[in-house]
């Protein structure tokens, strides 16, 4: 396997005025989806009572208050989730030099997803306050199981073993979880839709828990950014160039554990979201992390609405579950990388 | 046959010597162990249940004597075909798993590993949950062709100018698992609900819907492939020191490798069609027979068989007794047994280097 790095550096680094030419491109093309996406459902309405709910609310009005009580949590959640796992993605794959590296794909969605089930299971907690925190310690805890077991597979922690313990650890993780499941079915109810990934149905008021901390783990990334560049050069490279990379690598662990978790929260596990962002955000932006890690949450908004929209309209007037359109759009690109990157 | 006993190893010929097995000792006396705790934990599930039959009275009625109407219906109609169907499908299993490691030479290479589970499990939920006017009779059938699809596209992606590499196909398979496990999802959640439902308790891999008919077409299936995958062995154990050496040995690499991978996928591809995806039994029987008596790939073989089949019949065991009245399907025992022996040959693995 060859590393990132490698092909990276070989890709010229892109222009810096290039770079900035993409964002008020991205960020008119998110407020559309934005529009779009709360315009499109059931009952499609027009963007122009789409702009009037949201600028001059009124609560008499039936459409408004569709759009302000069901659509636009719900945009809104695919923004903060598309964001933070393709920030997430971006910063692993950065740190663990691994072109394969996803929230997903590693075991940290499924070790959150495991935390919440097994607490809800063993203690009946309804508290929605505590669920981004229990989730967070499952995140940490199955990257940290992950990370060691890849670590001690002989050759070390290679995008391959690291790969496939991630596998291992969510297919474990996954036995257990549905065994619970079956022992108290009245229990999972809730947790069933939650477990397939989507953004339909979900408790908005979660966000007011969760979003401070998406808030700073967000800031903390795009400050970070800088240094996963030269981190993404080697271990040796960046400490020659001052940087502390055991400090640097802990503090963005902490990041990447915080925005999965308070994704999983929210929106149950969607997989591939982080691998298939950063991807398509190197093709135009290079190898510079700067520009990667702000390109990727903004695409990644995009990215998890667009997905949602065809998510609502593809079957009428049923919906698919938002994770499996992304495992649909993700995997054939992670097949893709594999062919590329493995010899 | 002639029976020559050497120092710890039995050596059986046929009369002309066209045909020797040489059995070391150890092999035999292990295989002998297995198949009594195999014999065991049949009885002994075939007495547990809702409705508690005393073995003694298991053995009767096996034996053809009536207790009673009710032991008689219950240990023949219910219990016996799902015990039977346990055994045979975790012997296919693990066989499907032999093959497949052989074949890619890949240690870590699983019939749910590498996408073939999945693609029967597809094939199956579509069969289910969009043509339920189709017998069920024609699902082994589709297993098959999802299972095949699926590994030849693994097998073709997997390729390179260098010819296959296992790191590759290990990942393929991860991939491809994903998007087509995304596909079974997206079916099962807008097909009608009680299609989808059926398809769900099959897709846990539980073996409590197994009856007389799937006991049958899994017998029928193992008295052709079995022969197949014995006739190949010597080939086989020729692969085991590489595709360089077995030309050198002067076997038909190529189509003992291509036969291989057929029998490897049909095996699974009929044994998922009648219980579901049981992951990680193809992966744990051949490695634990290796460790529990290295033996010439025949003997290997039949030892994997057993091993597989006494996994799944107690994890069907466990998963029906462990919290009656819910059962757990046995495909999750055998993946929590599974993964820690996956990562613990993971950790040992040099394959995984580079």
């Amino acid at each position: 396997m060859t590393s990132a790095t490698a092909t990276d550096t070989v890709l010229t680094a892109r222009h810096p005025v290039r770079a900035w030419s993409g964002v008020p491109v991205l960020l008119a093309v998110l407020v559309g989806a934005f529009l779009l996406h709360i315009a499109v459902g059931a009952k499609p309405l027009p963007l122009g009572t789409v702009i009037e709910a949201l600028t001059q609310f009124d609560p008499k009005v039936f459409d408004q208050v569709i759009i302000m009580n069901l659509r636009l949590p719900r945009a809104v959640l695919a923004v903060v989730v598309g964001a933070s796992l393709s920030l997430a993605g971006a910063l692993m794959q950065g740190v663990t030099r691994n072109p394969l590296a996803d929230p997903g794909l590693l075991g940290l969605t499924a070790g959150a997803s495991f935390a919440v089930v097994m607490v809800t299971a063993f203690t009946g907690m309804t508290n929605a306050a505590l669920v981004p925190w229990i989730a967070m310690v499952g995140a940490l805890g199955a990257a940290l199981v992950v990370y060691f077991i890849a670590r001690f597979v002989p050759g070390g922690a290679t995008p391959l073993s690291l790969t496939l313990s991630g596998a291992a650890i969510s297919a474990f993780l996954g036995a257990l979880i549905s065994i619970a499941h079956l022992l108290g079915e009245d229990t999972f109810e809730n947790l069933r839709v939650w477990l397939t990934g989507g953004l339909a149905g979900r408790d908005i008021n979660l966000l007011w828990y969760v979003g401070p901390w998406i808030a700073i783990a967000l800031a903390a990334g795009l400050a970070l950014a800088p240094r996963v560049t030269v981190l993404a050069m080697g271990d040796e490279v960046a400490q020659g160039l001052g940087v502390r990379t055991g400090r640097l690598k802990v503090q963005l662990l902490a990041v990447v554990v915080v925005l999965t978790a308070c994704s999983v929260a929210l929106a149950g596990p969607l997989g591939f979201i982080g691998l298939v962002i950063p991807h398509i955000v190197r093709l135009y932006v290079g190898s510079d992390y700067r520009w990667i890690v702000p390109y990727a949450a903004l695409t990644g908004a995009v990215y998890l609405l667009g997905v949602d929209i065809i998510a609502r309209i593809a079957i009428p007037p049923r919906e698919i579950s938002t994770g499996i359109i992304t495992a649909m759009v993700g995997a054939p690109l992670f097949v893709h990388l594999v062919r590329q990157r493995t010899r | 046959m002639t029976a020559v006993t050497h120092p710890r190893q039995i050596v059986l010929r046929s009369p002309r010597e066209r045909l020797a097995l040489k059995l070391p000792l150890r092999a035999v006396l292990v295989l002998c162990l297995l198949l009594l705790a195999l014999f065991l934990t049949i009885a002994v599930s075939l007495a547990t249940g809702s409705y508690g039959v005393a073995l003694g009275d298991v053995l009767d009625t096996l034996r053809g004597i009536t207790i009673s109407r009710a032991i008689d219906n219950v240990v023949w109609e219910f219990r016996f075909a799902r015990t039977l169907a346990a055994a045979l499908v975790g012997a296919m299993m693990a066989l499907s798993g032999a093959a497949l490691q052989n074949a890619t030479r890949n240690g870590l290479a699983d019939p749910s590993l590498v996408g073939v589970s999945q693609g029967a499990a597809l094939a199956v939920v579509t069969l289910t949950v969009v043509f339920p006017d189709i017998s069920s009779s024609w699902r082994p059938w589709a297993a098959f062709a999802g299972a095949i699809l699926v590994a030849l596209a693994v097998q073709g992606l997997a390729r390179t100018r260098q010819g296959g590499s296992t790191i590759r196909f290990i990942l393929m398979g991860i991939g491809l698992s994903a998007f087509i496990s995304s596909i079974t999802s997206a079916m099962m959640t807008y097909g009608e609900i009680d299609r989808a439902m059926a398809a769900l308790a099959w897709l846990a891999g539980s073996i409590n819907a197994a009856s007389w008919g799937d006991v049958w077409t899994l017998l029928a299936w193992c008295a052709v492939l079995l022969p197949a995958l014995l006739a190949i062995s010597r080939t086989m154990s020729a692969l085991r020191f590489g595709e360089a050496a077995a030309i050198g040995l002067g076997a038909p690499v190529k189509l003992v490798r291509n036969l291989q991978l057929a029998v490897a996928v049909a095996l699974a591809a009929i044994a998922t069609s009648v219980v579901g995806p049981l992951g990680f039994v193809g992966l744990i029987a051949p490695h634990a027979a290796q460790r529990l008596a290295p033996a010439g790939m025949a003997m290997h073989l039949i030892l994997t068989a057993a091993i597989g089949a006494l996994l799944v019949s107690l994890a069907d065991l466990i998963g029906r007794a462990a919290f009656a009245p819910i059962q757990i399907p046995a495909g999750l025992l055998t993946a929590l047994i599974g993964v820690p022996l996956f990562v613990a040959l993971l950790l040992r693995s040099r394959a995984t280097t580079h």
